[in-house]
């Protein structure tokens, strides 16, 4: 048995040096037979524990002990491993990057060199895309509710605020087409921080939109979504609005003026001045802020520790922009998203919390792509990975990926003056029937409040709503 | 007499009939400049409304219409014009006039007058309606019924043969002519008459993954491009490995699919001039399901992944730089592409199977799939489940969810704190739910302690000092804190061999000080994290405990709840 009672002068108030740990540190330069032998399922249980340790030594500012867990964890883990080898490699990482940001030169010089592709990036979550039924089940479900508040219009616009994937408007434009009453006039707005991918995706919908003969007109808006500008949307009257957002709220749910104390390299400003213009639009009634009253009377107090409505705390970037949605007036929005907390404000509850997450993620994968796919490789590396390293590692304004549970969706919305549209039978029905047709057998369909849940197992995932401009009158009478 | 409203510029003249009650009108009503018109003496209560105004948008027809603005009970009722004798309703007051005749009452029919007649417009009384706005308003009176029973009002009729469900009763009737005649047809060959339910078929329609949708030929390089730039190197041992494995020959347009054949046909098919390939055009389908139609894209990548060891560089990707290279919608009609039956294959491949490939856990899904999450425990069955032969690894693995839900569950019996963190925060599905699932999940374990092996070491953990179970650290003091810690830590030593028994899954010799360390670390930071989230005076105490600086005093409290320590000692 070695133990480190070398250190144990020194770090006498850490719980670790009564811990008979195995002795990893790197001096020893030895390969650790002992770890090396491990079973999958002992080195996970490890594994798991390693990172809990690790956190909690960085949550501290422990580095010493952070380095130790993390060598450990480095002689124990990999990317192509098993499930948990690739999960800690993630998060081993991701805690790493945290640790790291305490030296912004350090960090900037060790990223200096670090290529976006962002060609690479399309191709991850066209993977994403096909690999996963999540993407499948929420462009469905959001057609079918576009389809159906549509009925009978003659003017539809659609503003899509990740127009990163023609697929989903390319079906649309098909069930329009197919409408008894005819096709309408069809405008879509695609947002996207990339030209080209709008531009593709023009191309893709006004080809299609000729062969189906439908009247139809793509406006791109080269933008990123905590910048736009709501008049870019060119939203007219009299024409029908729907609104779709996959997966894209929650990178609005950082608090506007954040101070930046928890982290020293959160140095990025906050941009949401546009929005600022946008909430304008909103003319609040009376009735509009009883309504508010109301929802923070019934709020449940408890779980408040990430920016949640009711919380009176900092103004959220999202508030601003639901304000300038509303003010569209759509006659349906529906809103994909993670369906979990990662927007707690300890780094330990965001851990763990994420740690579940994306072993889901991981399991799917590992039940759906063998080990040495490049795919599930570059699914991982590129987008659960750099997913994870931005909900550990960053804070303040850089923290983009802060997913929320559905329940809170549903209160910032209402709290937004929108009102819940349930999604009806035959979209629930298509869900179900996408998930069934998979043939893998973990993916499950919930209805959770007129909303679809998508589980892997008994782990909700993502979920989809739709929702709509609460109408005066409910608030009036 | 109230001022315009500033924010319409638009001139209108309302006249409201009955009595406009709705809070909704009143804004219009103060705008409004009432004088007073001949009320027709059986009309309830008719206050008139006039008030003409230029209106200022550019394009809108007929500027000087008179605007009107109907309640919506006026605008429902059918009859709204009732005769007071017999009660018989009319829907134009001319005719009640008439019928007024007949009674011998007083009776009044408008002359047509000899000025212009003035043309009027009505707006929808929705008020989140576009035809709310004056600028927007119908032309008609019956158009503006319609529409607002449309658009806002209940689908009374319903179509008994499609369950479609219409508010306008001309509606319902023009649909009931048509419903059931007319056939939509899917692409895999079903018919139906019923939108509706072809609808809903070709959502998940099988035929539909294989169905080879139309691609732009604009773009049929793009996909290719983009694999090709980004270094997609799949090996094809490992793809065709998959396919080898799937059952989705069923499919089984040419069976290209098995390795082998994969094998014979790519190498054969490796001169894109082939003619056997040239004229190759996958078919064509208008109305296949789009959703589906990435996955033919996919197919293309799986198709150059698949080509690209045989091709060694000969598959010269088309020109690239004609094209924007950022579609998902490569075609697969590419110059250089595949036959048909490779892209069967591929198709087959990607609809499900690809998805699906043989694999222990997906055989074992079916019947023991639901275990997987249920155990984590002591549950020898399970890490079997996940025997991957992908590597040849012999080892078992677990799925990771199971080990996290396995870990927790250590750690609520182990004291563990990680896992604590895990089952406070994690297993529940919700972590407002957090205190409710925390609580069953101990319940749960209390179980699993019994029926383990862990029990003395479990006892002797918690008597030895009744608060370190779990969270008793919460109320401690610091020096409590660290004595408990040492305390554990030597309870940890002093249980060893019994502990043991606790690990007979882990294999090794080793395996006592593996356990030894879950047991003392974890020890330590159970305490941590409990004392983190509940008293923040605390935190500077020792590692983990600063990590909660920043949380709110009202989440600690609820971090309190969701760890349930005063519950559990």
């Amino acid at each position: 048995m070695m133990f480190q009672d070398d250190g144990s002068s020194s770090v006498t108030s850490s719980p670790f040096q009564n811990s008979p740990m195995i002795s990893l540190s790197p001096g020893l330069g030895s390969p650790y037979p002992l770890l090396k032998e491990l079973k999958s399922e002992d080195r996970g249980l490890y594994l798991i524990h390693l990172l809990l340790t690790c956190a909690t030594h960085v949550a501290t500012g422990s580095l010493e002990n952070a380095n130790l867990s993390l060598d450990q964890i480095s002689h124990l883990a990999s990317p192509d491993g098993d499930t948990m080898q690739r999960i800690a490699s993630y998060f081993a990482e991701a805690l790493a990057d945290r640790i790291l940001k305490a030296w912004p030169g350090l960090y900037k010089a060790l990223h200096s060199t670090k290529l976006s592709l962002f060609s690479e990036d399309i191709l991850v979550r066209k993977i994403f895309f096909e690999v996963f039924p999540f993407l499948k089940v929420a462009f469905i479900v959001t057609n079918q509710a576009i389809i159906e508040a549509m009925e009978g219009e003659k003017m539809v616009h659609i503003i899509d605020l990740n127009a990163a994937y023609p697929m989903q408007w390319h079906a649309l434009l098909q069930d329009l087409s197919a409408r008894p009453e005819g096709p309408p006039h069809l405008r879509i707005t695609g947002v996207h921080p990339q030209k080209e991918v709008l531009d593709q995706m023009a191309h893709v919908l006004t080809e299609e939109a000729e062969k189906l003969d439908i009247p139809f007109q793509f406006n791109p808006v080269v933008s990123k979504l905590d910048n736009l500008d709501i008049e870019q949307l060119r939203v007219k009257t009299g024409e029908a609005l729907a609104i779709s957002s996959i997966l894209q709220l929650h990178s609005l749910l950082c608090p506007v003026d954040e101070p930046h104390k928890r982290s020293p390299l959160t140095t990025m400003k906050s941009n949401g001045v546009n929005l600022l213009r946008a909430s304008q639009i909103k003319q609040s009634t009376l009735g509009d802020l009883l309504q508010k009253d109301m929802v923070n009377g019934q709020s449940p107090g408890a779980d408040s520790a990430s920016s949640s409505p009711q919380s009176s705390a900092p103004a959220v970037q999202i508030d601003g922009f639901l304000n300038a949605l509303w003010g569209l007036s759509p006659k349906v929005m529906v809103v994909a998203e993670q369906d979990s907390n990662h927007n707690g404000s300890s780094l330990m509850e965001r851990l763990s919390e994420s740690l579940y997450f994306y072993a889901a993620l991981f399991d799917c994968l590992e039940s759906t792509l063998p080990r040495s796919s490049m795919e599930r490789l570059k699914l991982e590396k590129f987008l659960f990975g750099e997913e994870v390293k931005n909900i550990i590692a960053c804070e303040g304004s850089s923290r983009k990926e802060r997913h929320e549970k559905l329940e809170k969706w549903i209160q910032r919305l209402d709290f937004a003056g929108f009102g819940s549209v349930p999604l009806s039978y035959y979209g629930m029905l298509q869900a179900r029937r996408l998930v069934q047709g998979y043939s893998c057998d973990g993916y499950r369909i919930k209805e959770e409040n007129g909303c679809v849940v998508i589980c892997w197992q008994d782990r909700a995932l993502y979920s989809v709503s739709a929702w709509r401009c609460r109408r005066m009158a409910e608030v009036d009478v | 007499m109230a001022a315009p409203s500033s924010s319409n510029p638009l001139f209108f003249g309302t006249r409201s009939q009955e009595d406009q009650n709705q809070a909704r009108q009143q804004e219009q009503q103060q705008q409004q400049h009432f004088s007073s018109m001949p009320a027709s003496s059986t009309t309830p209560t008719a206050a008139a409304a006039t008030q003409k105004k230029k209106r200022n948008l550019p394009g809108t027809p007929n500027p000087d219409a008179e605007v009107i603005a109907l309640s919506p009970k006026t605008l429902m009722a059918t009859n709204r014009f009732i005769c007071e004798v017999c009660n018989k309703g009319f829907q134009r007051e001319q005719n009640l006039q008439l019928h007024r005749r007949g009674h011998n009452l007083p009776w009044k029919l408008k002359q047509k007058s000899t000025k212009e007649v003035k043309r009027k417009v009505y707006l929808c009384p929705e008020p989140t309606c576009v035809h709310h706005e004056h600028s927007r308003a119908l032309g008609d009176l019956t158009g503006i019924k319609k529409h607002y029973s449309r658009k806002h009002g209940e689908k009374k009729y319903k179509c008994e043969k499609c369950s479609k469900k219409y508010a306008v009763q001309s509606d319902w009737k023009a649909h009931s002519k048509t419903c059931g005649t007319r056939e939509y047809r899917c692409d895999c060959g079903t018919l139906f008459s019923r939108r509706d339910s072809f609808i809903t078929h070709r959502a998940f329609c099988d035929a539909l993954a294989q169905e080879t949708a139309r691609h732009p030929p604009g773009l049929s390089s793009i996909g290719s491009h983009l694999f090709g730039n980004n270094h997609m190197t799949m090996n094809l041992s490992q793809v065709s490995t998959q396919i080898s494995s799937n059952s989705m020959l069923r499919l089984g347009t040419a069976g290209a699919t098995a390795t082998a054949k994969l094998e014979q046909l790519i190498p054969s098919s490796n001169n894109p001039n082939s003619p056997l390939f040239a004229a190759q055009q996958p078919p064509q389908s208008i109305s296949s399901s789009p959703f589906y139609m990435p996955q033919d894209n996919s197919n293309q990548g799986y198709q150059e992944l698949q080509n690209k060891p045989f091709h060694h560089g000969l598959m010269q990707l088309p020109d690239l730089h004609t094209n924007a290279n950022l579609s998902f919608y490569s075609s697969s009609n590419t110059t250089n592409s595949m036959n048909d039956s490779d892209q069967n294959a591929s198709n087959n491949m990607s609809s499900s199977s690809y998805l699906m490939p043989e694999h222990p856990f997906n055989n074992a899904s079916g019947g023991q799939g639901s275990n997987i999450f249920s155990g984590g425990g002591n549950n020898p069955g399970l890490s079997s489940l996940y025997s991957n032969h992908h590597e040849g690894q012999a080892s078992p693995h677990m799925s990771a969810t199971a080990l996290l839900q396995k870990a927790a569950q250590m750690g609520s019996t182990t004291s563990n704190t990680s896992a604590t963190i895990l089952k406070g925060l994690g297993s529940g599905n919700s972590s407002m739910n957090g205190a409710n699932k925390f609580a069953r999940s101990f319940s749960v374990n209390s179980e699993h302690i019994e029926s383990s092996q862990l029990q003395g070491l479990m006892n002797s953990l918690s008597h030895s000092n009744p608060s370190s179970s779990m969270f008793g650290g919460v109320r401690l003091e610091q020096q409590q804190q660290q004595q408990q810690q040492h305390q554990l830590g030597v309870t940890n030593y002093g249980n060893m061999d019994e502990g043991s028994n606790m690990n007979r899954n882990f294999s090794m010799g080793g395996s006592d000080r593996l356990t030894l360390d879950f047991l003392g670390v974890g020890g330590g930071m159970v305490r941590n994290v409990g004392g983190g989230f509940s008293h923040r005076d605390q935190q500077q105490q020792g590692a983990g405990l600063a990590s909660f600086e920043h949380q709110k005093m009202n989440s600690s409290q609820g971090g309190h709840n969701v760890f349930g320590g005063s519950k559990l000692q």
